[in-house]
């Protein structure tokens, strides 16, 4: 090991004073390393919120539903009030030298655009 | 559901500032204000104004305290395991004492090939040691959520070890946030690793939001009901406080965060700068936005001022100089280049024609060693007396005089191809074919019963070769009418080009109109007929054009009895002429559709070529100024590419010129296509 890299105690020792069991101990090399951790969807799923009354917050009934006013739209490009869409390609825009931008973008920028809105047409 | 556990309610000194410092950190990880102090978040005037300025050092390895021993087995140990940052450090104490990015790397040593761990950030000078290429930071957390407890154990370790631990065991009671409805999974994995891994004597857990709400409303901040608003970095927490007590049942979480806002500002830069897509990472973005970005307080009064262009909009605007990197040039290859390759094309060539040129000097040696051996025999057979000669036939195994002949024929006119010579003309033939079939002319009673036999062999022969031929005739014949049809076109549209055109597409609406109707009776038919008698017949759907229904009329008006009471059809001989009836309509019906449709393509065809043919001639004189039609000729037939120069380079004046040929020619829509570029 480089001096350097040893003076600069980036990395984690190996064996640690203060712990019962060592990592190398736990996670033998080879073996699959307890990579089969449940993702949330999967923790949340197991966690089964249904047999938990209704009223008390859990993980799940905490998360807000989406916002019942209509958003300001802002422009696409510039960040400014939009006032305007072009029709043809449905990104929004501010003022007619924004619209001359958006008329020479290339189709991938303009999916791309309207993919930072989630207004991006998904062909499946 | 007894999850939040706050300092008041367990056991703790009643006092534990320390806490919620740390967590009142975490509302400035992604709203950061640069010199300007946010109204909105309280903050302890103590803090340095270092770290308000950057919530998360990138590059910051903590050092390792020395005064771990200084601490009493009591002193509980605070942790503020965020997404973002993890923090630990002593209970009571302002701030907390080892600060790093809550993320791990596992390179493999370049040299040494085994595997090391590296947690938080770490100098980049030094990453040269280490193979990057199969890692990435990896983060215990999904969402807000701890769901990977070897990278969590990392972490802890890495924390415990900077804090100075070096007993057997962590003997440190633990203060450990986590998430609003943390899910129990989650939380008794993180407590089974800290008690069994660490030998921790007691846990408790809490909301980092709440505790930081609750000191500011011990220090006079705030008042007991409130709202707490927790920007985090995937999430976003709002808590209400009643009389100092936290609403758990009506606080709300959105899943946005200090992550998206960095992944926003990171797309719109690469959009807006596709050429310096590479120099935009993740990283760069959360720099800019942490040390260049603010929170506005009013949004809409922002936008008009960098809308309007002020003075101020001036000042908050920073400018980013980039590395030029020069654009990547593909190199035309070169000379010597283009020479080899020139030259390994003809080595190519020359190989595929030599052995081309052996094969078929081969198969030229063979044929005329047959060819000599076959005229020897004939020799042979010539010199020697009738008896013998079927002897000597039926060892080489031709029948007769005349097979060995053909033969000798046959492979003299394959040599002469293989040699490249002309093929023999049919006189030639006309002349072999007599001779080859004698007995055809020979009236039948002069022959023998063998003969009768040959005879007809070579009566069947002789008529399929003349039909061949008959067939290469009419063929000829065919080509050469077309060949004159074509001239005769030619010049009817050399002297009268308008006329023609306008003929041309007569015919065409004709032909098309015909074909059109044509389709649209057989599928007219067809759906009409299915629509109203489904309890008919399978396929009278199909059956439907003229013919065919004269067909079927015949056929069930041939089958009616005629009031006898059975089926006689086909009694008598002249019923099964009605068959001969249904056929030729037919065959006459297809006939037709097909020649029309073929004139079709035809038609079309040559008003393609026509329409090819005419309009650059109108350009072309355009562009040699207003005159010389017969440069014409000279241009290319490829209109859009003729068009697209015109588009791209024609100066203002030229426009006239061309909107005036065009008026000339009658070619509106055309003219609607040019567009002047500036």
């Amino acid at each position: 090991m480089e001096p350097e890299v040893v003076n600069s105690e980036m990395l984690l020792p190996p064996v640690l004073p203060f712990k019962r069991v060592q990592m190398s101990d736990k996670y033998p090399k080879g073996h699959a390393r307890g990579r089969h951790w449940k993702h949330l969807k999967q923790i949340l799923q197991a966690e089964n919120y249904a047999s938990y009354p209704a009223d008390e917050p859990n993980y799940l009934n905490i998360e807000t539903p989406p916002s019942i006013y209509p958003s300001k739209k802002f422009c696409d490009i510039t960040g400014y009030e939009a006032l305007y869409i072009d029709p043809r390609t449905n990104l929004r825009y501010a003022n007619p030298d924004v619209f001359k931008r958006i008329r020479m973008l290339p189709d991938d920028h303009v999916q791309r655009y309207l993919a930072l809105r989630n207004a991006a047409v998904v062909l499946k | 559901m007894g999850s939040v556990l706050l300092p008041s309610t367990y056991g703790f000194p009643k006092q534990i500032p320390s806490p919620s410092l740390y967590s009142i950190t975490r509302q400035e990880e992604s709203i950061v204000v640069v010199g300007e102090k946010p109204k909105v978040s309280p903050i302890s005037p103590s803090r340095p104004p270092k770290q308000r300025g950057r919530a998360m050092p990138s590059i910051w390895r903590p050092s390792r305290q020395a005064d771990y021993d200084c601490f009493s087995s009591a002193t509980p140990i605070v942790i503020d395991n965020g997404g973002s940052a993890f923090r630990i450090g002593w209970a009571g104490e302002l701030d907390p004492r080892v600060t790093f990015r809550n993320v791990v790397q596992r390179p493999r040593h370049k040299t040494t090939g085994e595997t090391v761990t590296i947690v938080g950030d770490h100098d980049p000078a030094l990453m040269k040691y280490f193979d990057y290429t199969r890692t990435s930071h990896r983060s215990a957390f999904d969402s807000n959520v701890v769901y990977q407890f070897e990278i969590m154990e990392y972490v802890l370790d890495y924390g415990f070890e900077r804090l100075g631990a070096n007993d057997l065991q962590v003997d440190h009671p633990i203060l450990m946030t986590e998430c609003v409805c943390n899910p129990i999974s989650s939380r008794s994995k993180m407590a089974e690793l800290l008690f069994e891994t660490y030998g921790v004597p007691s846990i408790a857990f809490g909301i980092d939001s709440a505790f930081s709400y609750k000191f500011n409303q011990q220090h006079g901040i705030c008042t007991e009901d409130g709202l707490a608003v927790c920007a985090g970095v995937t999430t976003s927490h709002v808590i209400p406080f009643v009389k100092g007590e936290p609403v758990l049942e009506a606080c709300c979480r959105t899943n946005i965060g200090g992550y998206h806002v960095t992944d926003y500002l990171k797309q719109l830069l690469s959009l807006k700068y596709p050429y310096h897509m590479s120099s935009i990472t993740w990283e760069k973005a959360e720099e800019l936005k942490m040390e260049h970005c603010y929170v506005a307080l009013d949004y809409a009064s922002e936008l008009q001022l960098f809308q309007k262009g002020k003075k101020e909009a001036e000042e908050k605007t920073r400018s980013w100089q980039l590395p030029w990197v020069p654009p990547p040039q593909e190199e035309a290859p070169s000379e010597e280049e283009l020479a080899r390759k020139a030259a390994l094309k003809e080595k190519q060539g020359q190989r595929l024609r030599d052995m081309a040129a052996a094969k078929r000097s081969i198969r030229i040696s063979e044929m005329e060693n047959e060819l000599h051996g076959l005229k020897d025999l004939l020799q042979q057979l010539g010199q020697v007396e009738e008896t013998e000669i079927s002897s000597i036939l039926s060892k080489t195994g031709y029948d007769s005089r005349q097979e060995i002949e053909s033969a000798i024929q046959k492979i003299t006119q394959s040599l002469r191809k293989a040699k490249g010579e002309p093929n023999e003309t049919e006189e030639r033939i006309d002349a072999s074919l007599a001779e080859k079939y004698p007995l055809t002319n020979v009236p039948d009673d002069m022959l023998t019963p063998e003969q009768l036999k040959e005879k007809r062999k070579q009566t069947f022969l002789k008529t399929t070769s003349e039909g061949r031929l008959r067939a290469k005739q009419k063929r000829f014949e065919e080509e050469s009418m077309r060949e004159k049809q074509n001239q005769q076109e030619e010049e009817k549209r050399l002297e009268n080009p308008e006329l023609y055109l306008e003929k041309l597409h007569a015919r065409y609406r004709e032909l098309s109109e015909k074909v059109e109707q044509r389709k649209r009776l057989k599928t007219n038919g067809a759906r009409t007929n299915g629509n109203q008698n489904l309890s008919g017949g399978v396929g009278r759907g199909e059956r439907l054009n003229a013919a065919q229904k004269e067909r079927m009329r015949l056929l069930t008006t041939a089958a009616f009895d005629r009031g006898k009471g059975e089926d006689t059809f086909g009694a008598r001989d002249e019923d099964w002429q009605l068959y001969k009836l249904m056929s030729k309509d037919n065959d006459d019906e297809d006939n037709g559709q097909e020649e029309d449709e073929a004139e079709l393509a035809r038609v079309t065809a040559r008003l393609q070529s026509e329409i090819q043919r005419t309009v650059p001639c109108s350009f072309a004189a355009g562009m040699a100024s207003q005159s010389l039609i017969w440069l014409a000729s000279l241009y290319t037939r490829d209109l859009t590419s003729f068009m697209v120069w015109i588009i791209l380079q024609h100066p203002k004046d030229w426009l006239d010129i061309f909107l005036y040929l065009l008026h000339k020619l009658d070619f509106f829509e055309i003219s609607a296509w040019i567009e002047p570029t500036e």
